[in-house]
């Protein structure tokens, strides 16, 4: 559905993004996890044609980002990191100015509206001002928005940032909604337990390269089904092995009897440290 | 070209309801300007003043106004919406990203100002028939009335696209604005100024738009080439504005 070919995005001389490959053919939820600064944003910016890639191609259900660019619009939402909607006017009126600007029909967009408020929960704050708002009522008048053409592809930018843990649940579900009616979301974040629960793929990005890529349990095998938590100097290390038998052994033959540690199944936070190398010697911040 | 028009409306929905919604403040501070340089100009030098170019001062002065108020109020008012939209709101993102021609984005943006501008004249030109008897209503002058709206609301779009933020608009605003403001002929006959700088001034639109204006209102001849210098200047910002947002340096 979405390949991208040696993308490379330079802002002036600083390369923001380096030479990504990526075919995805995935029908469900496909994430870009990364630090910080890793050009999540501007990778997804690429992918909804707002930027020109420095040299690469993208293309999107088969329509060339550069030549295509019209006809890949009308087949993508996208909800930005940095909410855009417009701040002075209403929940209600950004929908409606969003459903015109994408050529929705004049009869369909209050029906639509309505489907659409109802499932965000938006109905009390339709006639609120954005700038009245707070951060978790703003990202779902823009999800609200987003979705109102109903888009083929979902490009959701650090969708909970900032959200509390029941807004973040509800957004999971509203995700997990959208990809079962039928709408490939592409999502970017930071957080790996929102990675590990609510992607069917993940691509792991730092310093605008992807170091790995596939099922959460496929990158969970890159480095063992099985990590161990011990304590030593006073720090907190971690190993992974492939089998629980080769993680007892280890134990027995490495940890006095008097210290305590801890068996658990890996956890992409083990395979992206290891991976960005923050994690090498196995070195966990806890 | 119903299909151009179709798309700029929809891109101007969103500065519609904000209008809307600011019926009251938008009508105060689109008036407030026009009127301060009605008093100050009309009332307080037009009493010192006897005649300019063969008319009353006070018929001579308030086709200048409104030039000039279809200027600042047609260029602030675009550029600072698209501006805010652009680096403030993250919003442009979203007119960006439709499916709708660039040259529609462009008129849709210009609708906000091209109204405060003719609200704005159409005081003004109540004032000048109440005030003298020497100002006319021809088809030319609201033929040239919106026009200067439309040249200006795209002279906007185009410092709105340019500017980075708050201080290269105010940049925009001293060197390129404040001058035309104070040069053109608006308040004054340019026959007074240095021959110089009425060759610099001959080739600023608000010259023109003032010219056309002040002939259109006071039936003198109209200054054909002048209307042709104004569309010319509003086809040349329609296209650096469309070539700005074709490039993606918007
Ligand atoms: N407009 C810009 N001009 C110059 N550099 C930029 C610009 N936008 C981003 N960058 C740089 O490009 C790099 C990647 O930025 P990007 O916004 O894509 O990161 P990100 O992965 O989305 O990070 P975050 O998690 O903070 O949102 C960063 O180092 C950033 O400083
Ligand atoms: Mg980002």
């Amino acid at each position: 559905m979405i390949h991208i070919d040696e993308l490379v995005i330079k802002y002036g001389d600083f390369v923001a993004v380096d030479g990504i490959s990526l075919d995805i053919q995935t029908k469900g939820i496909y994430g870009f996890l990364g630090p910080n600064g890793a050009g999540k944003t501007t990778t997804m910016r690429a992918l909804t044609t707002l930027l020109k890639p420095t040299s690469g191609s993208i293309t999107i259900q088969g329509l060339d980002a550069i030549k295509d660019m019209q006809e890949i619009r009308k087949r993508i939402g996208m909800v930005q990191q940095y909410i855009s909607l417009d701040k002075e006017i209403s929940v209600r009126e950004n929908i409606i100015c969003h459903a015109l600007l994408h050529k929705v029909p004049r009869k369909e967009i209050l029906s639509r509206m309505k489907e659409l408020s109802l499932m965000l929960g938006l109905e009390k704050y339709m006639d609120k001002l954005i700038l009245d708002l707070s951060g978790g009522w703003r990202r779902r008048t823009a999800i609200a928005c987003a979705l109102m053409h109903r888009p083929k592809i979902l490009f959701l930018d650090e969708p909970t940032a900032g959200l509390d843990t029941q807004s973040r649940h509800i957004l999971w579900d509203i995700v997990r909604d959208l990809r079962d009616s039928g709408t490939m979301v592409f999502l970017t974040t930071h957080y790996m337990d929102e990675a590990e629960a609510l992607c069917d793929h993940i691509a792991i990005i730092d310093g605008g390269k992807i170091i790995a890529e596939g099922t959460p349990v496929q990158l969970n095998n890159l480095i063992g089904k099985v990590a161990v938590d011990f304590e030593r100097g006073g720090k907190v290390i971690t190993k992974t092995f492939a089998s629980r038998d080769m993680a007892k052994e280890f134990i027995s033959e490495n940890i006095p009897e008097d210290s305590t540690y801890s068996l658990r199944k890996t956890t992409l936070e083990d395979v992206f440290l290891e991976l960005t190398g923050s994690g090498l010697g196995g070195v966990v911040d806890d | 070209m119903i299909k151009t028009i179709d798309g700029a409306i929809r891109v101007a929905m969103a500065d519609l309801y904000y209008l809307k919604r600011n019926i009251l403040t938008v009508l105060i501070t689109v008036l407030v300007l026009p009127l301060l340089y009605f008093i100050s100009f009309a009332y307080g030098l037009g009493s010192t003043v006897d005649e300019t170019e063969g008319v009353t001062y006070i018929a001579f002065v308030i086709p200048g106004i409104i030039s000039l108020s279809t200027l600042s109020s047609c260029f602030s008012t675009t550029a600072n919406k698209i501006m805010l939209q652009r680096r403030f709101y993250s919003s442009f993102d979203e007119i960006i990203l439709c499916p709708v021609s660039s040259i529609s984005v462009v008129l849709g943006k210009s609708i906000l100002g091209i109204i405060r501008g003719l609200l704005c004249s159409t005081v003004l030109i109540v004032l000048g028939l109440l005030m003298t008897d020497d100002f006319l209503i021809t088809p030319m002058l609201l033929i040239t009335i919106l026009l200067s709206c439309l040249t200006y609301c795209l002279l906007g779009v185009v410092a709105g696209f340019l500017v980075k933020g708050v201080p290269t608009f105010n940049l925009f605003n001293s060197l390129v604005i404040l001058p035309m403001t104070f040069l053109c002929g608006t308040v004054f006959s340019v026959s007074a100024m240095p021959s110089f700088l009425q060759v610099i001034i001959a080739f600023l639109p608000l010259s023109h738009t003032t010219n056309c204006i002040r002939s259109a209102a006071l039936g003198w001849e109209f200054p054909w080439i002048s209307l042709v210098l104004i569309i010319i200047y509003g086809l040349l910002f329609l296209i650096v504005s469309k070539y700005l947002l074709d490039k993606g340096r918007v």
